[in-house]
């Protein structure tokens, strides 16, 4: 070489380091391929890991043997399933079809991360009895602007399990109303037993707002918590069983709201307030306790919260043929029946609650005749898309009250001008 | 070939030395600068796509928020705590183990192991033991007789700070056991003849010799206080109500909950700009006391 050629400096390097570094990210970004939803061949779904039953796994054998895919089922818990998710969207790589844990498919179909289902409603929806034999609720929490984005798989509400050995020996009948509520929780509380165990998460703070008759959001007025002052004595009622009547422990907080369930299951709380997602555990480790489901509570109104899990399809998901498939088969009538006769689970069909395995059940037809009278809590507050703002702030307000005791009147008011400002 | 090669020898080292870096850039590029410079360029938008200019809007509204600035204020408590007990139980520990002991090697891994098992896996393990209800802890204080706790309850933030303690202060042990190891015999020798007693030869000779470990434990600890996340999602899921928000958790929760991830982007920026100032603060001020004998 010539003597004249340059020479590379320390300088000249770090460049060529720095461009060497650039290269294959710049060459992604220019060239990158659409995004793809999975591996051919493979049909991704995300599900809830307390749902993986034998019924359903039954299903995704037959469905993968009629599509030839292999179902890559990736179970989460329902924080993890979202931060998933989230990224997922993100990224543009998304699975195929999604289980959510209530409010989401109105969320995302916001959003525009949902895709609409309503073609195929329109062209399957009456074989399957969609939405004819679904429980109303069940298909308006999961429509947005008029159209369907997502199916129910469970519906779930909560009631009053009890354990039936300890109020027949101290003298009581399952109770009806707040007071007679009240009364059996002081009668029950003794020798290291609670007359009752709340939850430390904030959801379970609905059937009370509820039979308070108090209105989480009203669109029309914008105002939050309506009537403030009879949301207000419903938390104080749910916080003074703990701190002024000493009838229910103080919760901790976490992301685990088995808590009282554990508690029942160890004969250390006679009541429970909960959904039929406890009845198998309860059975597993206490087969011992002769256990109790009563109807929900009553206050002003008798009235708990509909809850349960639907199913979505991503927008970007690429075979929405197949994942509509997959929901037709895991929502069919018969697959309820054997999910119910495996798991206790509540179910969405209306024609599912006059089943035998319903109506024979005490526990399950308990719940299953509360369903009627289960609402959705926050339907009006995930239109407007900020339901997770919501969720956060009503969680520290209701741990603040249950939990530290804070006065609820205090507490509920912040929560309201704040919410009543950024629903606006 | 010829136009690569540097004139000097010093000149081929450095070549050498930036070939062998090329990988470490490419690494930190990918992992590191190209997500912090796509957070930046995210902190400046927003909406559930985080696909609308805000410009400057996210910074002013975190810097205003109460919510932030509490989890903040939560998360500098949480990061003394950390500090003061990483340095004053790490010293002690070492002190005690640098003693002709016997079983000390046991007793080094011993406390080691906590460091060396997952934040999830310790908060798990302690959730299980402090829950008033169901724990272990109050299990054996009610058999012996002792008032139970509720700490997760009463003290929160105390409570995570001292399960993050237990599992890093073997790990400070370990770096003042080197750092004691590095102090040569004859300083003390010489001490003791000059009459000094342990107290006056341990603050005289050991904590200032000891300043270099103390100032790298004191920054790492800063920087994994002002970081800290899994203790509060694990233990108390930031509650109970707000008590242990930390930072990055309430970054996370904006993130992931409220699905605001530009606003998330700009506190994740302010919480970086915040940990570099601590940190050249800490190395200035560590450098000024530094002591040679």
């Amino acid at each position: 070489m010539s003597s004249h050629a340059p020479h590379m400096t320390r300088r000249d390097l770090l460049r060529l380091a720095g461009a060497a570094a650039a290269v294959p990210v710049l060459s992604s970004c220019a060239g990158a391929p659409p995004a793809q939803t999975a591996a051919p061949g493979t049909f991704t779904v995300y599900w809830n890991a307390g749902h993986d039953y034998q019924a359903y796994r039954k299903v995704i054998a037959e469905f993968e043997q009629a599509n030839k895919v292999k179902v890559n089922l990736q179970k989460y818990q329902w924080p993890d399933l979202r931060t998933r998710l989230l990224a997922d969207f993100a990224s543009g790589t998304v699975p195929d079809v999604v289980e959510e844990p209530g409010g989401w498919v109105q969320e995302f179909a916001i959003s525009g991360n949902a895709r609409s289902l309503q073609d195929y409603v329109d062209r399957d929806g009456e074989a399957m009895g969609f939405p004819s034999d679904w429980q109303p609720v069940t298909v308006e929490r999961n429509s947005y602007q008029g159209k369907v984005y997502g199916v129910q798989l469970h519906l779930t509400c909560n009631t009053l399990l009890y354990n039936k050995g300890m109020l027949s020996e101290a003298g009581l009948e399952p109770p009806t109303t707040w007071e007679e509520f009240l009364a059996a929780a002081k009668k029950l509380t003794k020798d290291g037993v609670h007359g009752v165990a709340l939850n430390q998460d904030h959801g379970y703070i609905w059937p009370w707002m509820m039979q308070a008759g108090v209105t989480p959001f009203d669109p029309e007025t914008g105002k939050v918590m309506t009537p403030i002052e009879d949301a207000i004595a419903a938390l104080q009622f749910q916080a003074d069983l703990i701190h002024k009547h000493k009838v229910a422990p103080v919760p901790v907080s976490s992301t685990d709201y088995s808590g009282p369930q554990k508690l029942f299951s160890a004969k250390r709380a006679a009541m429970i307030l909960t959904g039929p997602w406890d009845l198998e555990p309860i059975k597993k480790t206490s087969a011992d306790i002769d256990l109790g489901v009563a109807p929900p509570l009553k206050n002003k109104v008798q009235v708990t919260q509909a809850a349960g899990t639907s199913m979505l399809v991503p927008a970007k998901a690429a075979r929405p043929d197949l994942s509509w498939d997959f929901i037709k088969r895991i929502t069919a009538l018969e697959v309820e029946q054997a999910a119910t006769k495996e798991t206790g689970m509540l179910m969405p069909r209306v024609s599912w609650a006059k089943l035998p395995e319903v109506q024979q059940d005490e526990a399950i037809k308990v719940f299953a005749e509360a369903l009627p009278i289960a609402q959705d809590s926050t339907q009006e507050v995930r239109l407007t898309g900020q339901l997770g703002k919501w969720d956060e702030r009503l969680k520290v307000v209701y741990q603040q009250v249950i939990i530290q005791n804070e006065p609820a009147a205090d507490a509920l008011r912040t929560f309201a001008e704040a919410a009543e400002g950024f629903l606006r | 070939m010829t136009m690569l090669r540097p004139r000097t020898l010093s000149g081929r080292y450095a070549r050498t030395a930036y070939l062998f870096l090329i990988p470490a850039i490419l690494f930190f590029a990918a992992f590191f600068y190209l997500p912090i410079g796509n957070v930046t360029a995210t902190s400046l938008r927003t909406g559930p796509q985080a696909d609308q200019w805000a410009g400057l809007g996210n910074y002013t509204q975190a810097l205003a928020d109460p919510a932030v600035r509490h989890s903040f204020l939560v998360t500098v408590i949480f990061s003394v705590l950390v500090v003061i007990g990483s340095i004053v139980l790490g010293l002690a520990l070492a002190l005690a183990l640098d003693q002709p002991l016997k079983g000390r090697v046991v007793f080094r891994v011993l406390l080691l192991v906590p460091y060396l098992t997952s934040v999830a896996i310790v908060g798990l393990l302690w959730r299980n033991i402090l829950d008033p209800e169901l724990g272990v802890l109050n299990r054996v204080l009610g058999a012996a007789g002792l008032p139970e706790q509720t700490w997760l309850n009463t003290s929160p933030l105390l409570t995570i700070a001292a399960v993050t303690l237990w599992q890093s202060v073997g790990y400070t042990m370990v770096l003042f056991l080197a750092g004691l190891q590095g102090i040569p015999e004859t300083y003390h020798e010489a001490a003791k003849i000059d009459g000094a007693d342990p107290w006056h030869r341990f603050w005289r000779i050991t904590l200032p010799l000891l300043a270099p470990t103390t100032l790298f434990v004191s920054v790492m600890a800063v920087i994994s206080g002002l970081q800290a996340f899994g203790q509060a999602y694990i233990i108390t899921n930031g509650g109970p109500g707000d008590a242990t928000d930390l930072s990055v958790f309430h970054i996370f929760n904006v993130a992931f909950r409220a699905r605001d991830f530009g606003y998330s982007s700009a506190q994740s920026v302010l919480l970086l700009v915040v940990i570099v100032a601590f940190t050249l603060v800490q190395l200035r001020a560590g450098r000024r006391g530094e002591v040679t004998y």
